[in-house]
């Protein structure tokens, strides 16, 4: 017995310090000996500090602003930190090992040491530091005198732990269902939501609210006035009892939150994955198939269709090409008060549309990523690859080609007149063809991983994201640039070159697939690597 | 040179990563009608080996050939004669077990109602009949095995190759797998198979390669291999590794259920 108890008694208790100390560890062991990965680092690391700066001096500087903005502003900014807080965690989840608590199940940690240590993890690393720096600019820029400075830095401190532990108990109640796959499809795909908030603000400014920033500030605020950030800004300017009573609300509640999430924490310490148990598909030819030829040709596209409907990522890509578009479409026709309305308002966003759809194929063997080992195990001939990119082509097409359709109808409608859908349509046509034609190139010489698990932030595998903004900026450009030729003519009032975009469109894929095919097949083992790195 | 009686012949096959020599002069044989094992420790090469042999990696140096056809000059010839299930399990998630055996012999141009006939036979031998209509993403691991070695199988190879086919798969799966490719050999074909259990390999195959750090330190015949011993001994010889009794008792002294 002598043995186990001198091995029980040199125990040292697990304090906060470990956790903090474990996270830094895996900060630094995830950086070792890869340059892209510090790279990305200073780059995040830069990114924190300009947050941190501009967060901190564009808080402090509404000292100088009237007291009503200011303390609206601040309400707006501390939500904004919130919802953040909650949301990014979620959609990176499984990038930061501190996060998932079953990684710790295993270690012999009261559950109450444990919400500790995750809680010291959490709050140790660069953005939770960012955030309490441009958090601290409140105090700067609107308590008043030394008690309202202590006030509000109680205040602050407590915005930021709330910060920290409302993030926390989302992703722990929800950690169950992100291990599940089911649930990180679900999530993919709420990636579209994220997409879709970055054009908010475009559509908001559009709107009318342009003229009158000062009443939409107000008005947000107003509504922001009762939440917990709300409050927390209400308590650095106020600096009163009332002030007082603020910040004894949000202690309560992040305790409260707290109590939650340790609570959470107990189950999903002993919950595991379920999801295994998938439901069946239906076992149908598919639509397309019945019109084919029996052979590779058919059998790439049916299965590019299956994955544009069943992988997240491909409905992610296409829900947000098609849903940016849209947004693009109603803005460009609500934004410039000085146009006139005429055929180029339905044309261009088409055209856009077409150009936005073309750059989905920049990365064509993407999402196959590793299991495309299956098509370069047989295809012996580059004219096997290029019935490989035809396949995917057609793929598209049957998408792309009624959606751009109805889009120009609706791009008509809105123009002015539903007749501009006729050159909108066919001159979108034409421009998907030429997107298609390049992406195949940019597929073959500029291919790159696609992660199995999305985020916003980045499309590709770590490291690759340079490769990844080549390509479909590349794609992006020559696109444009090939189009020019039929688009052009037809936005400025030469409405008859619209007859030829679709064979133009039709024969610059075909060259596209062409070369990319003897590319392709050239160096299918150099794509079949850059396609396969971890993710 | 290239005898066209071997399934498989490479010759001072090389491949490097940056600095580290995965692969450094490989000459790999392998018979037809021979049920193969490639051995080695983890590291020692085996699953590159079998990546450029297959034509999924390009080697630095070296040749392959199957059945006298060379991989990297002739791949019509050698891609229509060979199946592989690489590792990692590689397959399209999001495919349906019976639709990737369909997708898979729809890319060979094999005609539709014969992929459907075969496909249909290969999943009730491997016992997947009742999962054909599940996204193989929901596939435990003996049956991603099993769907695997079905697409391998689709296009009736001459050689297959199967990297770590036994790996993480059940019994139950592991015995059906033996048994197809018990009888997929008895017909005259050739299977290669990676692996480090040496005691699968000493009762499945006839030919063993064994590698270690990037090359072949014995070839032959099982028998003319492990020359009187148990395989697992020759094994450990041959890669060098401390024999049974030597390492480890200085070190983990408070190891052990001991009341000292």
């Amino acid at each position: 017995m002598a043995g186990r108890d001198l091995g029980m008694s040199d125990a040292v208790p697990v304090g906060p310090a470990v956790f903090a100390r474990l996270k830094l560890r895996l900060i630094a062991g995830n950086l070792r000996g890869d340059t892209t990965r510090l790279l990305g680092f200073v780059f995040t690391l830069l990114a924190a500090l300009v947050v941190a700066a501009l967060g901190f001096s564009a808080m402090a500087m509404l000292r100088s602003a009237p007291p009503q903005i200011a303390a609206d502003a601040v309400t707006v900014l501390f939500t904004m930190l919130l919802v953040g807080w909650v949301v990014v965690p979620l959609l990176a989840f499984g990038l930061d090992d501190t996060l998932d608590p079953s990684r710790l199940a295993l270690f012999p940690l009261t559950t109450g040491r444990l919400a500790a240590g995750m809680f010291t993890a959490s709050v140790t690393g660069v953005w939770p530091a960012a955030t309490l720096f441009a958090t601290f600019g409140a105090v700067a820029g609107l308590a008043a005198g030394a008690g309202g400075v202590l006030v509000g830095t109680l205040a602050v401190l407590l915005q930021f732990a709330l910060c920290i532990v409302t993030s926390r108990l989302v992703t722990t109640s929800l950690s169950g269902v992100l291990r599940t796959r089911r649930g990180r499809d679900v999530l993919a795909v709420s990636v579209v939501f994220f997409i879709l908030a970055a054009q908010l603000p475009n559509l908001l400014l559009n709107q009318g609210f342009a003229g009158k920033p000062r009443e939409m500030l107000h008005g947000i605020a107003s509504v922001l006035r009762w939440t917990p950030p709300g409050m927390a800004a209400h308590a650095v300017a106020d600096g009163g009892p009332a002030a007082l009573a603020e910040v004894a609300f949000l202690a309560l509640l992040t305790a409260g939150l707290g109590f939650l999430w340790i609570a959470a924490l107990r189950r999903a310490m002993v919950t595991t994955d379920a999801s295994t148990e998938g439901a069946s598909v239906r076992n149908s030819r598919g639509l397309l198939a019945r019109f084919l030829p029996d052979g590779p040709l058919a059998a790439v596209a049916t299965k590019e269709l299956r994955y544009a409907r069943r992988d997240p990522r491909g409905r992610v890509g296409w829900f947000a090409a098609l849903a940016v578009t849209g947004v693009m479409a109603f803005s460009l026709n609500n934004g410039g008060e000085g146009t006139t309305p005429g055929p180029a308002l339905a044309i261009g966003p088409a055209c856009l549309g077409a150009l936005m759809i073309g750059l989905q194929s920049c990365n064509s063997f993407g999402i196959d990523g590793r299991s495309l080992w299956m098509n370069s195990m047989v295809y012996g001939t580059a004219r096997d690859w290029r019935t490989d990119l035809a396949g995917r082509h057609l793929a598209v097409a049957v998408i792309a080609v009624p959606a751009l359709a109805v889009l120009a109808v609706v791009a008509g409608f809105l123009a002015g007149d539903p007749v501009w859908a006729v050159p909108a349509v066919l001159t979108a046509w034409g421009v998907l063809g030429v997107g298609l034609g390049v992406g195949a190139l940019s597929s073959v010489l500029l291919p790159y991983t696609v992660p199995e698990r999305l985020n916003a932030f980045t499309g590709a595998a770590p490291g690759q994201g340079g490769i990844a903004f080549a390509g479909s900026f590349a794609t992006m450009i020559g696109t444009a640039l090939l189009a020019l030729p039929v688009a052009l003519p037809v936005l400025l009032g030469v409405t008859w070159v619209c007859a030829v975009a679709v064979p133009y469109g039709v024969l610059v894929a075909a060259v596209g697939r062409r070369i990319a095919g003897n590319l392709g097949f050239a160096r299918y083992p150099e794509i079949l690597g850059s396609i396969s790195q971890p993710g | 040179m290239v005898d066209v009686a071997d399934a498989v012949r490479t010759q001072g096959l090389l491949k490097r990563f940056g600095q580290q020599v995965a692969v450094g002069g490989v000459d790999l044989v392998v018979p037809q009608g021979s049920f193969a094992g490639l051995v080695g420790p983890n590291g020692a090469g085996k699953t590159t080996t079998l990546s450029m042999v297959t034509g999924l990696l390009r080697p630095d140096g070296g040749g392959v050939w199957i059945g006298g056809a060379d991989v990297w000059r002739d791949p019509v010839a050698v891609k229509a004669r060979i199946g592989v299930l690489p590792e990692g399990l590689r397959l399209f998630e999001r495919l349906s077990g019976r639709e990737l055996l369909s997708y898979n012999g729809q890319l060979r141009g094999i005609p539709k109602d014969e992929v459907a006939r075969r496909a249909e036979e290969l999943l009730r031998v491997m016992d997947l009949a009742e999962s054909a209509d599940k996204l193989v993403v929901d596939y435990s691991t003996g049956m991603r095995k099993k769907i695997g070695l079905a697409a391998a199988l689709l296009h009736n190879p001459r050689v297959l190759f199967l990297d770590e086919p036994f790996e993480g798969v059940d019994p139950v799966s592991a015995n059906t797998l033996v048994e197809v490719l018990r009888r997929y050999t008895a017909s005259g074909s050739t299977v290669v198979f990676s692996s480090h259990v040496m005691e699968l390999v000493e009762r499945l195959c006839d030919w063993v390669s064994v590698m270690s750090r990037g090359r072949i330190v014995a070839q032959g015949p099982l028998d003319e291999v492990r020359g009187g011993r148990s395989l697992n001994e020759a094994f450990l010889s041959l890669v060098g590794a401390p024999a049974e009794h030597g390492g480890g008792e200085e070190g983990l002294s408070w190891l052990g259920a001991t009341s000292a």
